[in-house]
């Protein structure tokens, strides 16, 4: 573990987050993989120092490197590739459809914020049905 | 897209060597750098070759099986390798070993992990086999919407994004309404 | 008792599933299920009027002390008599009263029923959980009751304005029973009013609690939704509103006075609150020319007036609340029943349009006149006796704070009822009957026998009561005795001397009188002086403010909070995933380690990071995919010098099909994206990804000091002490992502698996059209070239 590891890290996870707030899929894919690789980085460094191969046979065993880091880095590596190819099956797609690989703002959650200025549903539903039954009292 | 003769020939000897190189990782993965991931992903750089040197076709006759039945194949294995422990009374994943004594090589070693680590391989080789099967056509040519260049991008670009081409394309009646100024209401 | 609930439940759905089949026979199957407990009540009587309560006790979760447990005692007894009794004389009444039954009225029979049984469950039930449970059963039932006819829209409105104000007191009350129970250590009454707790959540719980009875009723300034459910069919009025539902909160706070009212603020609140609701409605039935409005206001008050005599927690004056509760029950009742007459017979209850009545009606009007005079406090019926009563407990026993201005309030409440009794009498007898309104009252068809014997039970006993007290004396004593044990309360009388009770109320009735004979002028000056106070937002304006309020803050919330876009969303996690472990690791910061633990680091370093920046910044897709290719083999550089050879075999591998995946798909895309309008100004972006940088570094330092502090011998040294032996494989990392973590490994290969058919299936959905026959040419083509 060095320092210049731990910066490293710290440059993917922010370059990745960056990317991570972009609007262009395509660039929120290529962040998803420099933030999988900080991961990793991070994930092995908390194994404490660095050292041979873990190789039994090959090597003293006290100078290994810590192997659980290493194996969980490795599905991780595997699993981002997996979440890569789905992404960039989401963004072929949306590039299908809409000529566009923007992420759009949900239109569902649009329209319930314009709804906010413009009504006030269960107030105004007893009054209008107050307003009601005194029309029908009148006729 | 012309096949070039130097590119099929080198591919077919590359190919083949790297596939022996895969399954020479997978086997020794339990005690030499390697196993079931790697050796998938350097089958899966293999087919990337013939996928090179011929297309999607040519990725499909590399593999007589259908990618998703190697993907679900190799699923198969490893549960299956997981689960037979429990019906011989273990708990799940107990691994047994095998020593056999083969005349020319010596004595092989094997442990119940190596099918696991098939699985694991077949999974991995399946991923990328769809990977290819995903993305590897023509795919703009195909496409229902018609071909689609650069132009038609640029033009779609311009679109106000916020509300832009998803919701026109899926719903374009919304899509109208929600540009419109005032309150959105039908 | 669980048979008679279930009678109940069993009856009720019964009802509502057969339709409208049974027309308004409904109300005389109805009536089995109130008869049933009457009859039950009668054989318990004896053994419960002499302080041995029926206890039936249900576990269900033992652990959390959680059971049904039921438990009725005098003073249950006493409600049982007013659920049930005053049940089955509102259903005998409602078939006469539904002489032309509607659409939905047979189901406002079984509703009733599931009502009723709701009722009795509050009644009886000792555990507060349990009785919190029958209480939204009842404000649910009443809603649907209220809004029966669910075609009128003022129906509907009140319907729902009612369930909203009880349903929020409920989860007040809710809070306030969990407060309680938990800090007391027992839900069951029984329990607590035999070691009563205290404390400061006590008391904040007491509030709660107390909220969730004023709701329920209609206490200031939650009383609104009362006259508004006024709308039901009158049987049902009748019934909720003045014999039961709206007794629950009376009922509550009964039970909980003897072990609180000096805890915190309960006796002020209660005494406050009861006042106020007392004057307001007495003054605001005054105005009323609608008849059963009239009542609504009037039974208002009158609740106000339970909440004062049960709220002080000395005996003496609750034991003239469980008189007054009788007594209100049984004139209120036959008052409500006497107006759903003249409303049937006549077609108005409006008192402008009733002009006196025929010879025919004199057992009705007498009814009415007897309901009204008890509710006046006229001897020698019993509403005068509970009167007497309450006046004698607060003048002789009211030895707390403020008791004395109670007394004035009781005063002017009692003049104001007086005169509001008054009001319905003239009503009744056509005073206030306007000369350009029809006076059909005068020719209007007298109720049958059927229709006015219920009122008419109701009347005999309010008059029997009141002449022989001793009928209902053992009742009242036993009731006070099971809310406070071991006291005794003094009997229940008539002619109880000469004393000051007596002259208030000789004062309450001369001054009513005075009310009665200068009603005109009086309310032309109330009717100004409430002119001169609209601008005090009433309780109704009050409540239709705060559902506007609440509608238009949730959606801004909402507005807020889902505001849709993405990129906002991921800033908002990722700053929380970046500060929150920032705040722990601070504190533990180690020393700084050693720049680099080797020379080779420092060039595949340099590579990373340009390249990582290089991704971050370039314009053209297929670049910025390369440059994270560049990133990958950068890495494989450094797994290797940390000793760890198999993830740099991966992640070269990796890379490269990474890198070949991009193209694939990048070259369907423009090579260029443009930016336009992003979710988040630049400053805000950049200081998210620094601090998520700033917080992955000192998460580093600190996560790798602490591992090499962890005491061997730890997880990793045990699994390379067993790989070989145990595992037969001397490549450590295989053997655990194969055997020690396998089950992992297997999770993983499912996920590679999930997401690999996602992709192919969103990659080629709409493809597959266009090219029939594809998937079983796709391998039968083997000598076609390259992929069309």
């Amino acid at each position: 573990m060095s320092l210049l590891i731990a910066f490293v890290a710290s440059m993917l996870v922010g370059c990745g987050t960056w990317l991570l707030l972009q609007r262009r899929l395509s660039r929120i894919i290529i962040g998803v993989g420099l933030l999988g690789h900080g991961a990793n980085l991070l994930l092995l460094v908390s194994g404490g120092r660095r050292g041979t191969a873990p190789l039994i046979g090959v090597g003293d065993a006290a100078d290994f490197a810590d192997p659980l880091p290493q194996a969980l880095a490795l599905t991780a590596i595997v699993i981002t590739f997996g979440v890569t190819t789905f992404l960039l099956a989401l963004g072929f797609r949306a590039w299908q459809i809409s000529n566009d690989d923007v992420v759009e703002d949900d239109v569902e959650d649009r329209y319930i914020a314009r709804r906010a200025q413009i009504d006030r549903e269960v107030a105004d539903e007893i009054e209008a049905e107050r307003a009601q039954a005194a029309e029908e009292d009148r006729r | 897209m012309k096949r070039l003769l130097v590119v099929d020939t080198s591919v077919r000897v590359l190919y083949h060597s790297i596939l022996v190189l895969s399954l020479y990782f997978l086997f020794a993965g339990h005690n030499q750098p390697g196993g079931g991931f790697v050796g998938g992903l350097t089958a899966g750089a293999a087919v990337s070759f013939r996928y090179v040197a011929g297309g999607v076709d040519e990725v499909r006759k590399a593999f007589r099986l259908r990618p998703w039945t190697i993907l679900g194949g190799g699923l198969l294995i490893a549960v299956v390798t997981a689960m037979v422990p429990i019906a011989l009374g273990g708990s799940v994943l107990e691994h047994g070993d095998v020593e056999w004594d083969v005349p020319v090589i010596g004595v092989l070693k094997t442990t119940s992990a190596l099918p696991f680590d098939i699985g694991v391989y077949l999974v991995v080789v399946g991923l990328i086999l769809m990977m290819f099967e995903a993305f590897g056509d023509d795919l703009a040519v195909d496409d229902e919407y018609g071909t689609m260049g650069v132009g038609d991008a640029l033009e779609a670009d311009s679109v106000d994004h916020d509300l832009g081409g998803l919701t026109r394309a899926v719903d374009p009646e919304l899509h109208t309404r929600l540009r419109e100024p005032g309150d959105g209401r039908p | 008792m669980f048979v008679l609930l279930a009678l109940h439940l069993l009856i009720g759905v019964g009802i509502v599933a057969s339709g409208d089949r049974l027309g308004r026979r409904a109300f005389a199957v109805a009536a089995l299920a109130p008869l049933a407990t009457v009859v039950w009540a009668i054989t318990q009587a004896d053994a419960v009027l002499d302080g041995r309560p029926v206890v039936v006790e249900v576990t269900w979760v033992e652990q959390l002390g959680l059971g049904l447990d039921l438990r009725l005692d005098a003073f249950g007894l006493a409600m049982v008599a007013l659920v049930s009794g005053i049940g089955f004389l509102v259903c005998v009444y409602a078939v006469g009263y539904f002489s032309h039954p509607k659409q939905g009225t047979a189901r406002l029979a079984g509703l009733m029923t599931l009502f009723a049984g709701a009722m009795l469950g509050v009644v009886m039930a000792d555990h507060l959980l349990a009785l919190f449970v029958a209480w939204e059963l009842t404000s649910v039932t009443s809603y649907l009751l209220i809004g029966n006819d669910d075609r009128s829209p003022r129906a509907r409105a009140a319907a729902l304005q009612a369930i909203l104000i009880t349903g929020t007191g409920g989860l007040v009350m809710l809070v306030g029973i969990i407060a309680v129970g938990h800090t007391a250590g027992t839900y069951r009454i029984s329990e607590l009013l035999a070691d009563p707790p205290s404390g400061g959540v006590i008391s904040g719980g007491l509030v709660c609690i107390l909220i969730g009875a004023f709701t329920k009723s209609a206490q200031a300034p939650f009383g609104s939704w009362l006259p508004g459910a006024m709308v039901a069919p009158t049987p049902i009025s009748a019934y909720l509103h003045s014999a039961t539902m709206v007794k629950a909160g009376v009922y509550l706070v009964a039970r909980l006075s003897p072990i609180f009212a000096t805890t915190g603020n309960w006796r002020l609140l209660v005494l406050v609150v009861g006042a106020t609701t007392m004057i307001i409605g007495g003054l605001r039935a005054l105005r009323q020319y609608d008849l059963k409005l009239l009542l609504a206001y009037g039974t208002v008050s009158q609740l106000g007036f339970l909440m004062l005599l049960f709220g002080t927690g000395q005996y003496q004056i609750a034991q003239a609340g469980v008189a007054l509760l009788l007594a209100h029950g049984a004139f209120k009742a036959a008052l409500f029943m006497v107006v759903g007459m003249v409303d049937h017979e006549v077609g108005t209850r409006d008192i402008r349009e009733l002009h006196g009545f025929g010879s025919a009606w004199s057992p009705t009007l007498v009814v009415g006149v007897l309901g009204a005079a008890s509710m006046a406090g006229l001897p020698p019926l019993f509403g005068f006796i509970a009167k007497e009563k309450a006046l004698d407990g607060y003048v002789e026993h009211g030895d707390f704070i403020g008791s004395g201005a109670i007394v004035i309030v009781i005063v002017i409440g009692s003049i104001l009822t007086f005169a509001y009794s008054a009001r319905f009498v003239l009503g009744l007898f056509g005073v206030f009957g306007t000369d350009d309104a029809d006076p059909r009252s005068r020719a209007a068809h007298a109720p049958s026998v059927l229709f006015l014997a219920p009122a008419a039970v109701l009347t005999v006993s309010t008059v029997a009561a009141g002449l022989a007290p001793v009928l209902v004396d053992r009742l009242v004593r036993a009731s006070t005795l099971a809310l406070q044990p071991g006291v005794t309360p003094s009997p229940v009388e008539l002619w109880a001397g000469f004393n000051t009770a007596l002259v208030l109320s000789l004062i309450v009735i001369s001054t009513g009188l005075v009310l009665t004979a200068y009603r005109v002028p009086l309310g032309r000056l109330q009717r100004r002086a409430s002119d001169a106070i609209s601008w005090i937002p009433s309780a109704e304006q009050g409540f239709l403010a705060c559902l506007r309020g609440m509608t238009d803050g949730s959606k801004r919330v909402t507005a807020l909070v889902q505001n849709g876009s993405l990129p906002i969303y991921l800033a908002v996690i990722v700053t929380v995933a970046a500060v929150a472990p920032l705040i722990p690791a601070v504190s533990v910061f180690p020393s700084l380690p050693k720049l680099i633990d080797a020379p080779i680091q420092i060039p595949l370093g340099i590579l990373v990071v340009v390249a990582a920046l290089g991704a971050a910044v370039v314009r053209r897709r297929i670049a910025a995919a390369l440059m994270l290719g560049a990133v990958g083999y950068g890495m494989a550089g450094l797994f290797i010098v940390q000793g760890a050879p198999d993830l740099a075999l991966t992640q070269l591998v990796i890379e490269t099909l990474a890198t070949v995946l991009f193209v694939l798909v990048l070259r369907f895309l423009p090579t260029k994206w443009a930016d336009r309008s992003p979710a988040i100004a630049r400053p805000i972006r950049i200081g998210v990804s620094t601090l998520a940088g700033v917080s992955v570094f000192v998460m580093a330092l600190v996560s790798s000091a602490a591992r090499d502090d962890v005491a061997a011998p730890n997880i990793s040294e045990e699994m390379i002490a067993r790989s070989a032996p145990d595992a037969k494989g001397n490549n450590v990392v295989n053997v655990i992502l194969v055997d020690f973590r396998g089950l992992d490994t297997l999770g993983e290969i499912t996920v590679l698996l999930v997401a690999a058919v996602g992709a192919v299936a969103l990659a080629r959905t709409g493809r597959r059209r266009l090219i029939p026959g594809r998937r079983e040419q796709g391998h039968a083509r083997p000598d076609q070239g390259a992929g069309s």
